[in-house]
């Protein structure tokens, strides 16, 4: 099992280099990532990791010992593949916007047999007052079938909170699951909803046992808001990332906080989920549990380091589930990949005027995750991205991969526009985003939704406000779009442009450097 | 800059879909400016200045003939008058007094707002307004926004568009 990073990746120079091709790739790079020069966040994670890099390889004695231990990958295994929206830009004396699309894959060659990834897995259930019988017999039922698809070897811990939390199961591999069935049939609904202390004895029960060799996990299920501790969940979150552990989350009915668990399960590169019935909540979770038993590589993250003069202006998770990503943390936790599936994120880059032809580098992009089918840990893979800028360029037509990524998160944001528009009392932007919105989505083909943003419209005109139960349908009616179809092997165009025929613009853009050469002497 | 058909949102350049409405703005003109790259190389030599007089009477018409086409424009310029050279203004609509849109103005690097000609008495003066392609005055380039006095038969050069201008 090796850990340490690929130092010549992270310098772009092969690993029979010169002590000055070592230099000049560190001069090239701290030009245009060096926290003198470039203000934005990304740049700062990447160059600390630079620096390292070549404070090791110019070390004539470290650098020996580090080729020594080093055992070179027998493969590329993660797959990194970039299309961006253009690839030659017009040279022009205004500001320009670039898209990105990046999609990590595992390598196929690499997939073979099945064997499941071991699962550390914490369940944080909301037992409070408004978890009526209905639905606590829902979630016992949800909790026994993740019992039985679980393996003997994986690990389960169980913490149930209301007023105060309380450990169910302590963390440990479920030898015996007759005895586990047993303690969940006496949950009981009391009192109120206290998430921070669930979800604090959630992350000791599962910090106790976690393994980077582990899919560890903390699967958070409610149906309430919480008071007051919200920003130390946040924290919390933050912790278990960097603990290497996941968060999803679960929303039941209709009255907890959609923002807030977007923003727990987004720290970790986790998913957030609305369950809309109590009948789902068995699926839901069964699914969940089952896509992370089928992990390839965990802990996924992206760093996104722009040039100077560039700018990250959003970026927005597509696959496997939607999700939006905040941009005030780099890397970005992206969660885990799954065997046969696919990560992709949605990136939009908003460059200065341009003042030179050529080559122009738009940003560095840093893929790091932990291969848990190949027992190789913080693997990297380094996409330099830069684009052309000539004059006179003839429009050229969008990939389509791109176009249909991009469609679903503009009908996202219209979603969110509608939302804010609400929040601040705005009702008739409110009612115009959303009336937008559902044309948007019959041009798409999705008449439910369509009908469903109309219905919304026509509420929001006359009360000013939204039903909890359309809201919350909207938002992950749109997210769920996402998660659907925006599977590369079957991308079609939602809208407009027209399909044609010619060849997709999509493929690894020259500049996207792997790693280099292995094996050398 | 992008105006999206549906909700006149202006959208940056490389824009896809409307930041506002997500309308497709495939197809939808560019109202940017284009930059010609390396406009004092492009071989053509500055053509012998013709010593015109630079008197330009009260009542005379200015013609400005176009190299390329022949084409000219006949201009009555007032007491005090000032005209704008450019070409017209997709998202605004707004017109320079001299809109040389018809002749390819864009393709040639004129911007919507390029040089200004003022009457002061009677002389005529030509200011370049920050240009981003600039002015040549035969075959001279002008600095941003300082006049200079043009004479009869002078040649101008308004981006790549060559143009001479005569006092009748």
């Amino acid at each position: 099992m090796t850990s340490s990073p690929d130092y010549y990746a992270l310098l772009g120079i092969s690993r029979s280099g010169s002590e000055e091709d070592i230099h000049l790739a560190f001069r090239a790079l701290t030009k245009r990532l060096h926290p003198d020069v470039n203000k934005n966040l990304g740049a700062a994670t990447q160059f600390r990791e630079i620096n390292a890099a070549h404070d090791l390889l110019s070390n004539f004695s470290e650098r020996q010992r580090y080729n020594a231990g080093y055992k070179p990958d027998n493969a590329s295994l993660l797959n990194v593949r970039v299309t961006t929206s253009q690839r030659t830009l017009p040279l022009l004396d205004e500001l320009q916007v670039l898209y990105m699309l990046v999609e990590i894959t595992a390598d196929p060659a690499l997939i073979v047999g099945t064997t499941e990834a071991r699962l550390n897995l914490t369940l944080v259930l909301d037992l409070s007052k408004s978890m009526k019988e209905h639905r606590l017999e829902r979630l016992k039922a949800a909790t026994n079938s993740i019992i039985d698809q679980l393996d003997k070897d994986d690990i389960l811990s169980i913490i149930t909170f209301s007023d105060d939390a309380e450990v169910l199961l302590r963390a440990e591999p479920l030898r015996d699951k007759p005895a586990a069935k047993g303690k969940i049939a006496l949950m009981q609904p009391i009192g109120g909803t206290e998430m921070f202390k669930g979800l604090s004895k959630g992350f000791v029960e599962n910090q106790r046992l976690a393994s980077k060799k582990y899919v560890n996990h903390i699967v958070l299920v409610t149906d309430g808001r919480t008071w007051q501790d919200e920003p130390q969940c946040l924290d919390l979150a933050e912790r278990a990332h960097k603990e290497g552990i996941g968060i999803s989350a679960m929303g039941m009915g209709d009255e907890w906080n959609d923002t807030f668990l977007d923003q727990l399960a987004s720290r970790t590169g986790g998913t957030s989920e609305y369950i809309n019935t109590s009948g789902a909540v068995v699926r839901f979770m069964n699914e969940r549990v089952r896509s992370l038993g089928q992990s390839y590589a965990e802990r996924l993250t992206l760093s996104v380091a722009p040039d100077p003069d560039v700018r990250l202006e959003l970026a927005y998770r597509l696959h496997p589930t939607a999700q939006p990503v905040m941009l005030d943390q780099d890397p970005i936790p992206l969660g885990s990949l799954q065997v046969r599936g696919s990560v992709s994120v949605l990136l939009q880059f908003q460059l200065n005027a341009q003042t030179r032809l050529g080559v122009r580098p738009v940003a560095r992009l840093d893929v790091t995750g932990d291969v848990l089918r190949e027992q190789r840990m913080g693997y990297k893979v380094i996409a330099d991205m830069s684009v052309d800028v000539a004059e006179g360029v003839e429009p050229a037509e969008t990939p389509l991969l791109l176009m249909d990524a991009l469609s679903k998160f503009s009908l996202y944001r219209l979603q969110q526009r509608a939302e804010q528009a609400v929040n601040a009392g705005e009702s008739a932007q409110a009612t115009r985003h959303l009336e937008t919105l559902a044309t948007r989505f019959l041009q798409a083909g999705h008449t439910d939704l369509a009908s469903k943003a109309s219905e919304e419209a026509q509420r929001v005109r006359e009360t000013s406000h939204f039903s909890a139960e359309g809201q919350k349908a909207l938002k992950f009616g749109t997210r769920a779009l996402g998660t659907q179809e925006a599977r590369p092997q079957t991308a079609k165009p939602l809208a407009l442009p027209p399909p044609s025929a010619s060849t997709p613009a999509t493929g690894t853009p020259a500049a996207t450097r792997r790693e280099p050469p292995k094996g050398l002497p | 800059m992008k105006i999206c058909p549906n909700c006149e949102t202006p959208n940056r350049e490389g824009t896809l879909l409307c930041e506002e409405c997500g309308q497709p703005l495939t197809g939808v003109p560019s109202t940017a400016t284009t930059i010609l790259h390396g406009t004092d190389t492009l071989g053509q030599k500055p053509s012998v200045k013709t010593w015109g007089t630079d008197h330009f009477a009260l009542g005379a018409a200015l013609v400005i003939r176009i190299r390329e086409t022949n084409e000219s424009l006949t201009l009555q310029v007032g007491a005090n008058a000032q005209l704008i050279i450019g070409r017209i203004d997709p998202n605004t609509g707004a017109k320079p007094e001299i809109d040389l849109h018809r002749f390819f103005a864009q393709e040639k690097g004129v911007s919507r707002v390029h040089a200004a000609l003022r009457r002061v008495n009677e002389n005529l003066t030509l200011t370049d307004l920050g240009s981003i392609n600039g002015t040549h005055l035969n075959g001279q380039k002008l600095a941003a926004n300082q006049a200079r006095t043009i004479h009869d038969g002078d040649e101008v050069r308004i981006g790549k568009l060559v143009v001479h201008v005569y006092f009748k």
